[in-house]
């Protein structure tokens, strides 16, 4: 067949044309150089199509792997007359009206040029990091927005329109918008108010202001003062007025609590307390342990008269307390023991029991630590009618009565040896009326009282087993004035009760000022601090003073003794001034 | 150079030789930013206020409102770099200056903390300060490091002239390619149309690019040569085209190496800054709440 091969080259809007004419049985199309219609483009294969004529026409088919698009469909094979347009790779075959004598003819463009490699190569390629990652600048927006509305804006929203509940109208689930106020907690909350951590406006109850007392005393109401309303203070009654709670308690600071420790919170006003408000009575404390004053120990000046008085230790001459009662600590701590306890040597806590909670101890008794050793008993050779009789302890009038008793008693059932009738008695005439019975005669009376008033001078005064033995009396000097309990003559009781044994005074705080806790102190034995074993007598004062206590205790930062700071010993709060008033500060 | 030299004019001394921004004027930003933190060191060893250090304290506030400040004036570094205009000062004495005040910054707000930490936006503005600082001295790293790393490969080439020999090398390709048959040809237009230079942050950063098309076609000649599947006629055009694919090979790799490196030399700033906005941010929230619940 006769071919009319016409290549079109476009530049703009002009058109080349280069022609030549094909002779061949079928027209190959292809790279290689062996086809009647060589198309040098690596895009091709090697043979890639034929157009060749049969009866009725023109057909082309693919001769590779690739299909041909012919008038847009892709076919394998196709019948085409001239109008067709078939592509081959990147080429466009157009069929035209062939001239007489040819059997077609055809128009070759390459319509999909490779184009300038470099600029292709450029388009294809990200080589910057600017090319290929999310722009810096929407980046740096997001976060700060993100971070913005999550920590600026909705804990203010928050806060502003209390959508956090009150901490006692809540339910334990904290729900998002605890949360979101959990985002701005400076830093733990101490252990018991934990339970409300997400209601920050139950302290900081406005915003930029600081949490007022107001805040702390809505629950706290009931703390103690720290000194007496009308207490003279001089000038620091403005500093204590203005003290704010927040001075000494912190929040935010973790799980060990609120209160601050350090020793020069209380030093600032108790350095100058003395000199500064005189009144109070205070002694100045610079530090601990050095500048901290000896202790001084509540004492009893005068039993009769309850007056106590705080009186230094370890002068000299030593100080001396006056509980009422003779007792020597010594006597009772013997080795050996005592028959009524088998024997086995006494111990302190035989008689010195722990209170509850371990920090003092429970007062002393007759009854409960001394009656089941000095039974006020009536000896054995006395025959009563009725057993152990005891002398009722405690009743000043009581025993006067238990005495007279006994001996009434014993006027009633054994007889009394009437006393030689003492000359001038006038004896009753035989033959008259004995006096009406149930009367006894004046005789018995005063037998009675006789023997009552001697038998009590032997009770009360008898140095092992009277009164006198452990008390004192009520008149000067300790003295028993007996005359007051004694019925002379058997006279009516007294209406009033009296009183000859002088009361007795048991301090049990010896230092009322601190706090010592025994239970803490358990595992030392009372002898380290207290010199019992050694005392003959109840006016000793036993309580160590501070150098006891600093064999083990230093100051706040003590390398190898117990750290101690004021409030380890002392307190500030003291429930007994009143409840703790509000601060005067402007906040 | 320009017709009027400011500093020449000025009368100081222009370097003649390059200087780095860290040794500049004499380590002076270094010796200040090293007093600064002596002086911050100071301040918060004498305080010692009642129930322990922290941010709310004298010494905290006052080394508080210093890193914050500091903060102010760092970021305001990313504003004055781009302003040509201005003549007083130098970018490199400004750098020097960041990049050392920068690094005291970390134990200024160190010293703040008091060391008190917390699931908080007090500490968020904490952590995300040490991420900038962190991310500023990765790129200070970087900044020593890579320009020469890049010198060295480029050797006397400009990325711009490279990839215009890669383009050539293509073409060449393509015209030499044609005679082969198609098999090859099919590999030599994939490792010429799909030439796989840069692409993701990921594989910038690497220099990996397990689906180069380029070794792919490498490995197709070999494997042919191999099988002994080689036309005589077809052994010489096959050899020159070994030879164009491996010098494109080699070329590739300064390139995607050049690549590299300039993207670590990068890379660090999109840390950096976004990083720093999120610090202002949780500052300003840090600063407000600290007020708000006083």
């Amino acid at each position: 067949m006769e071919v009319d091969v016409t290549q079109l080259t476009r530049r703009g809007s002009a058109v080349m044309r280069r022609s030549h004419r094909v002779s061949a049985e079928r027209v190959t199309f292809g790279r290689g150089t062996n086809n009647e219609v060589p198309l040098v483009d690596i895009r091709i294969e090697l043979s890639a199509a034929a157009l060749s004529k049969v009866d009725d026409g023109l057909v082309v088919e693919s001769l590779g792997q690739s299909p041909l698009r012919v008038n847009g469909s892709s076919v394998m094979t196709a019948s085409v007359k001239p109008g067709d347009e078939v592509l081959i790779g990147p080429y466009r075959i157009a069929l035209t009206e062939p001239p007489e004598g040819v059997d077609a003819a055809l128009s070759i463009e390459l319509v999909q040029p490779i184009g300038n490699s470099l600029s292709a190569l450029v388009a294809g390629s990200r080589i910057t990091v600017a090319a290929a990652a999310i722009g810096k600048r929407s980046m740096s927006w997001t976060a700060l927005l993100v971070i913005v509305v999550a920590c600026i804006v909705a804990p203010i929203a928050v806060y502003w329109a209390g959508l956090v509940p009150p901490w006692h109208e809540r339910a334990p689930h904290p729900g998002p918008a605890g949360i979101v106020t959990l985002s701005w907690n400076a830093g733990q909350l101490s252990n018991p108010h934990r339970a409300f951590a997400v209601d920050c406006a139950a302290c900081h109850q406005h915003a930029f202001i600081a949490v007022s007392d107001k805040a702390c005393l809505t629950c706290h109401s009931q703390v103690g003062a720290h000194a007496e309303v009308h207490a003279d203070l001089g000038p620091l009654h403005a500093k204590l007025a203005t003290m704010r709670c927040t001075q000494c308690h912190q929040e935010h600071r973790g799980l060990k609590g609120l209160v601050i420790r350090e020793a020069g919170l209380c030093v600032n006003c108790h350095r100058d307390l003395a000199g500064a408000a005189p009144g109070a009575g205070i002694k100045d404390v610079t530090g601990f342990p050095m500048g901290h004053p000896e202790f001084r120990a509540t004492l009893v000046a005068d039993p009769t008269g309850h007056r106590l008085v705080r009186h230094q230790l370890g002068t000299d001459p030593a100080p001396r307390d006056h509980p009422g009662l003779h007792f020597s600590h010594a006597a009772h701590l013997v080795p050996a023991g005592f028959p009524a306890l088998g024997y086995k040597p006494m111990v302190c806590a035989d008689c010195h029991k722990p209170e509850p909670g371990g920090l003092g101890f429970l007062p002393i008794t007759y009854k409960g630590e001394c009656q089941s050793c000095h039974a006020l008993k009536f000896d054995s050779s006395v025959g009563l009618p009725w057993p152990d009789a005891t002398v009722p302890h405690g009743d000043d009038s009581g025993i006067v009565a238990a005495v007279w008793n006994y001996y009434a008693g014993k006027a009633l059932q054994t007889g009394i040896t009437p006393p030689p009738a003492p000359p001038g008695v006038t004896r009753r005439a035989a033959g008259t009326p004995p006096p009406p019975a149930g009367t006894p005669p004046e005789t018995v009376k005063a037998w009675v009282a006789k023997r009552t008033e001697e038998a009590l001078r032997g009770v009360v005064l008898e140095p092992k087993r009277g009164c006198a033995y452990c008390h004192l009396g009520t008149g000067p000097n300790g003295k028993f004035e007996l005359d007051k309990i004694l019925p002379s003559p058997l006279a009516p009781a007294a209406t009033t009760r009296v009183r000859i044994v002088a009361p007795v005074v048991m301090e049990a705080r010896f230092l009322p000022k601190a706090q010592f806790d025994h239970a803490a102190h358990a595992t030392s034995k009372c002898e380290d601090c207290h010199a019992a074993r050694k005392s003959q007598s109840s006016s000793d004062v036993l309580i160590p003073g501070i150098q006891t206590c600093l064999r083990c205790h230093g100051g706040e930062t003590a390398a190898l003794r117990t750290q101690s700071t004021c409030i380890t010993c002392h307190v500030f709060h003291h429930t007994d001034f009143g409840p703790m008033r509000m601060s005067t500060a402007k906040h | 150079m320009s017709l009027s030299d400011p500093l020449a004019s000025s009368g100081r001394a222009r370097p003649t030789r390059h200087e780095s921004f860290l040794a500049y004027g004499g380590f002076r930003y270094l010796k200040l930013a090293a007093l600064a933190g002596a002086v911050s060191l100071l301040i918060y060893v004498i305080d010692r206020p009642y129930g322990g250090r922290y941010g709310g304290s004298w010494a905290g506030y006052t080394l508080g409102t210093v890193g914050a400040l500091l903060i102010a004036w760092l970021t305001w570094f990313g504003y004055r770099k781009r302003s040509y205009t201005e003549d007083s000062g130098r970018l490199t004495a400004r750098l020097s200056a960041h990049v050392y005040l920068g690094l005291v910054l970390l134990l200024i707000a160190t010293l703040h903390t008091g060391f008190h930490f917390g699931w908080n936006v007090h500490t968020l503005a904490y952590v995300l300060m040490c991420l900038v600082i962190a991310s500023g001295v990765f790129g200070v790293l970087c900044y020593a490091r890579y320009p020469r790393l890049m010198t060295e490969n480029r050797g006397n080439m400009t990325m711009q002239q490279m990839l215009g020999r890669i383009a050539s090398l293509n073409d060449e390709l393509r015209t030499r390619a044609v005679t082969l048959d198609d098999a090859t040809t099919i590999l030599i237009n994939r490792a010429v149309e799909s030439t796989a230079i840069g692409g993701s942050v990921w594989r910038q950063l690497s220099g990996r690019y397990p689906g180069c098309t380029t070794a792919a076609a490498i490995a197709g000649l070999n494997a042919q040569a191999a099988a002994a599947a080689v036309a005589p006629d077809q052994e010489d055009a096959q050899r020159q085209i070994r030879l164009l694919l491996d010098e494109k090979t080699t070329l590739l790799g300064r390139i995607r190496r050049d690549i590299s490196h300039k993207a670590m030399m990068d890379i660090w700033l999109y840390f950096h800054v976004p990083l720093s906005f999120a610090l202002l941010a949780a500052l300003s929230a840090h600063i407000l709440s600290v007020f708000f619940l006083w």
